[in-house]
């Protein structure tokens, strides 16, 4: 079974002010990485435009309706120090919906084993009723009820590597002992969320929370990984494992001080899916977070969907 | 990396105290997650930086303190130096 990529060109109009690090660019740059001969293989589709409604999935209705109302005809709405909403924005976000949806409708009825999804604005800062970070829609919450409502799953794990902490999907999952929340990320950093006494509701556990020091590495980065994120995901025995693929630990990213590499996302992707062979039928969806340098987007993206592709 | 940068002019010119302050104010901002994601690394960056002041005087006044007790044993071992005038 084949690897799914789905992207959206609606997702290049989500526009930010000049200068701006979450930028169209990014995903020109990932495009352009895949179109190298070593992903013939991939299965490649567009974004669906998902429903409001789909979004309510992680989000209150009246919130979901604000973020709606706030898009504009012309310019650009600032809706949080660092997030804007230009004209494209709302069909972007709603592209970014869709295709972690068609990733997970894919997934779970086995028509591949894994998928990846290039879109725009990210999602994981998005809280249940807050835009902040870059982020409108927690796509990855959303995934995750999508396949718990529409698939039967009953817990669904959200992997997030992002170097920034995941304060929206935390907030979202942190009242429900289904679904479990597990990210690496530098501290201090933005939001400044993310220690590792943030366990959810009534400390149930299903909030795992690893950080990292500024100037780590490979090594601790995989540390972290081995001892913290690969044995609570293996308790947890998930039905599917959501990526949140963000490439910002990269050593390349100007916004954060974490010195990754592309083969360390490769490394920790083939990890996530030996434990999607064991519990979840293979089970895996990758969306895409952050990632602010092209060139280390470009390559991490690439090592990420190569060890996908099992190539 | 931020190990190897230059400090800010007017961080190389503060005086402990307030490269402290200036420090522990950042901390704050970065816990409460009041700093805009984009200013997140800059702000944290300045911090680094406050801590190498701070760091770098701690340690030259250490060492003014190591040279002192060093001149004192020096004296104790021996009356030499005192005899010669």
């Amino acid at each position: 079974m084949p690897t799914l990529y789905i992207t959206h060109t609606a997702c290049l109009d989500h526009l930010t002010p000049l200068g701006h690090p979450e930028r169209p660019d990014r995903l020109k740059a990932i495009e352009r990485a895949l179109e190298d001969e070593t992903f013939m293989g991939l299965a490649r589709d567009t974004a669906p435009m998902a429903t409001l409604e789909a979004a309510m999935l992680a989000h209150p209705t009246d919130y979901v309706e604000r973020i709606a109302a706030a898009s504009p005809e012309e310019g650009l709405v600032r809706i949080d120090a660092d997030t804007t909403i230009s004209p494209g924005s709302l069909e972007a976000a709603r592209r970014g919906v869709g295709a972690a949806q068609m990733a997970v409708d894919e997934v779970m009825t086995r028509k591949v084993h894994n998928a990846f999804c290039a879109v725009r604005p990210p999602g994981h800062h998005a809280e249940r009723d807050r835009a902040m970070g870059f982020c409108l829609f927690n796509n990855a919450a959303i995934a995750a009820y999508h396949a718990k409502q529409a698939h039967g799953a009953e817990r669904v794990a959200v992997v997030d590597v992002d170097v920034h902490h995941g304060n929206g999907t935390q907030d979202i999952f942190w009242n429900d002992p289904s679904m479990l929340y597990v990210s690496t990320h530098q501290m201090p950093l933005y939001p400044g969320t993310g220690g590792i006494d943030e366990r959810g509701a009534d400390d149930a556990g299903n909030i795992v929370n690893v950080p990292l020091n500024p100037g780590d590495g490979s090594m601790e980065f995989r540390e972290a990984m081995e001892i913290v994120v690969l044995p609570a995901i293996d308790r947890f025995q998930p039905d599917l494992i959501i990526v949140s693929a963000g490439f910002d630990a990269h050593t390349r990213d100007p916004l954060a001080n974490i010195h990754l590499v592309e083969a360390d996302f490769a490394w920790a992707t083939k990890k996530l899916m030996e434990l999607a062979d064991k519990h979840a039928g293979s089970r895996l969806v990758s969306l895409l977070e952050g990632g602010y340098d092209l060139m280390g987007l470009a390559l991490s993206t690439a090592a990420h969907v190569r060890a996908l592709m099992r190539v | 990396m931020a190990e190897t940068q230059p400090l800010p002019d007017d961080i190389a010119a503060m005086p402990f105290e307030q490269a402290l302050a200036e420090l522990e104010a950042i901390v704050g901002r970065l816990e409460d997650g009041q700093v805009p994601l984009e200013e997140s690394i800059r702000i944290y960056e300045r911090g680094e930086a406050l801590k190498r002041h701070c760091d770098a005087l701690l340690r030259a006044a250490e060492a003014k303190v190591e040279t002192i007790t060093l001149g004192a044993g020096g004296e104790a071992a021996g009356t030499e130096p005192l005899d010669v005038d």
